[in-house]
């Protein structure tokens, strides 16, 4: 993954954040921290643990900091922060600069921007922005479609037949996101977010015929930009020796970016329609969301199936008991 | 494992045609082989890996084989960089 510069942050936000470039240069210094920081104690004299690595916000409280100084000790605390190595400064709710920060920030090669935006608002889009940037990322050979809702990650060796049971999805209304390649990011913690490549979004390979071009076969309701990735289907060759799973009770995760997400193993064979259980184990993932285990609630019911009959059982061998204690014969 | 270094030579870089050559030559053989340019690894037996990787002319690959034949898999996918995939 390339570095974050500040160039990029400026390119890719300039119009959502409404950026305004003060100092007219910007550089491409990286950013190396997702967080932002407030540099209010900095200003103030305390830099013992100034993060200046990170972006510096100046909101209404550190302008009106400035405010409160006299001129001298306004241009000592400017200096104190433009010292540091800064990537940029960002100041919020279109406050007007001081001079000598706009006269600084150029000389030590600071860019400095400005949003009309409040701090709180802006703070939360650079955070998502930021967070997105700054995710863990993976490449991983694989098919990603949207069924019924549900993010199903094909996987398998190469040539088993991902891309024609995805073809076949598609067929029926679900949704494409990538074909044998699928780029997965971790947000927050527990999300698996995977898109496609740029260069073959929305292709996919069939052996024998060649590329297909699915969003113009199929239309735009066949395709997605990006989806959480909710379960994986690993396909696998027939193997007679192979134990596989035949209830569900037990079941398989596997770890991608250190997030763990169910795995189903699914044995191939002729004859065995492929696409149709695929379908199904995105309902059945759709089920264990809302709370129903199948697999589980079947193991209850022949739980106390069991209960009940040893009660009758009990009561038979009363009845005979009785009957032999008190010998009618 | 086997692995091997080469620069991408031709003025176009792995366009399809040089794409399908690769995946041609590896599906020859047995092993696995993964192709990683800027630490994005990709199966060279996919021609959509292969051309999803969008590699151009001057950028640095590593190949990587393992398995039964894999260093011939590499000295043959070598050979194919040097000769510029029989283009230019």
């Amino acid at each position: 993954m390339n570095p974050l510069t500040v160039q990029n942050l400026y390119d890719d936000n300039r119009r959502s954040l409404k950026f305004e470039n003060l100092t007219g240069h910007i550089n491409d210094k990286k950013i190396v921290s997702s967080e932002i920081h407030r540099p209010g104690l900095a200003l103030s004299g305390f830099v013992d643990i100034f993060t200046y690595e990170k972006i510096q916000v100046l909101g209404n409280t550190e302008i009106a900091y400035l405010d409160s100084l006299s001129k001298r000790e306004r241009l000592i605390a400017i200096q104190r922060l433009v010292e540091f190595d800064i990537p940029c400064i960002i100041i919020t709710n279109k406050n007007s600069v001081y001079k000598e920060l706009l006269d600084l920030g150029e000389k030590r090669a600071i860019p400095i921007f400005r949003t009309p935006m409040n701090t709180t608002q802006f703070v939360r889009k650079i955070g998502d922005y930021l967070d997105e940037k700054f995710a863990p990322l993976i490449t991983k050979h694989g098919t990603l479609v949207d069924i019924y809702g549900i993010g199903v990650l094909l996987a398998g060796r190469s040539g088993i037949g991902k891309s024609e049971v995805a073809l076949d999805l598609i067929e029926r209304g679900h949704r494409l996101v990538a074909d044998d390649m699928v780029i997965i990011s971790r947000r927050s913690e527990d999300v698996l977010i995977g898109s496609g490549n740029e260069v073959i979004r929305h292709y996919i390979e069939i052996r024998g015929l060649g590329v297909i071009d699915i969003k113009s076969m199929f239309g735009i309701r066949s395709i997605r930009q990006q989806k959480r990735i909710e379960v994986e289907v690993l396909l696998e060759d027939w193997d007679s020796k192979k134990e596989y799973e035949r209830l569900g009770i037990k079941e398989n995760y596997t770890e991608i970016l250190d997030v763990k997400i169910p795995q189903v193993h699914l044995q191939i064979y002729p004859g065995k329609n492929i696409t149709v259980i695929v379908e199904t184990i995105a309902l059945n993932t759709l089920l264990k969301i809302f709370g129903i285990h199948p697999a589980k609630e079947f193991d209850r019911r022949l739980l106390s199936k069991l209960r009940n009959k040893k009660i009758e059982n009990k009561k038979t061998q009363d009845q005979l008991k009785e009957y032999l204690e008190h010998d009618m014969e | 494992m086997t692995e091997g270094k080469v620069i991408v030579k031709n003025k176009l870089g792995i366009h399809a045609r040089p794409a399908a050559l690769l995946v041609r030559t590896a599906a020859k053989f047995s092993s696995d082989i993964f192709l990683t340019q800027n630490s994005m690894e990709i199966n060279c037996k996919s021609i959509m890996n292969v051309m999803g990787m969008a590699a151009e002319p001057g950028s640095e690959i590593t190949i990587t084989a393992s398995g039964e034949d894999e260093k011939e898999a590499v000295q043959k996918l070598i050979e194919l960089f040097d000769n510029k995939f029989e283009e230019d």
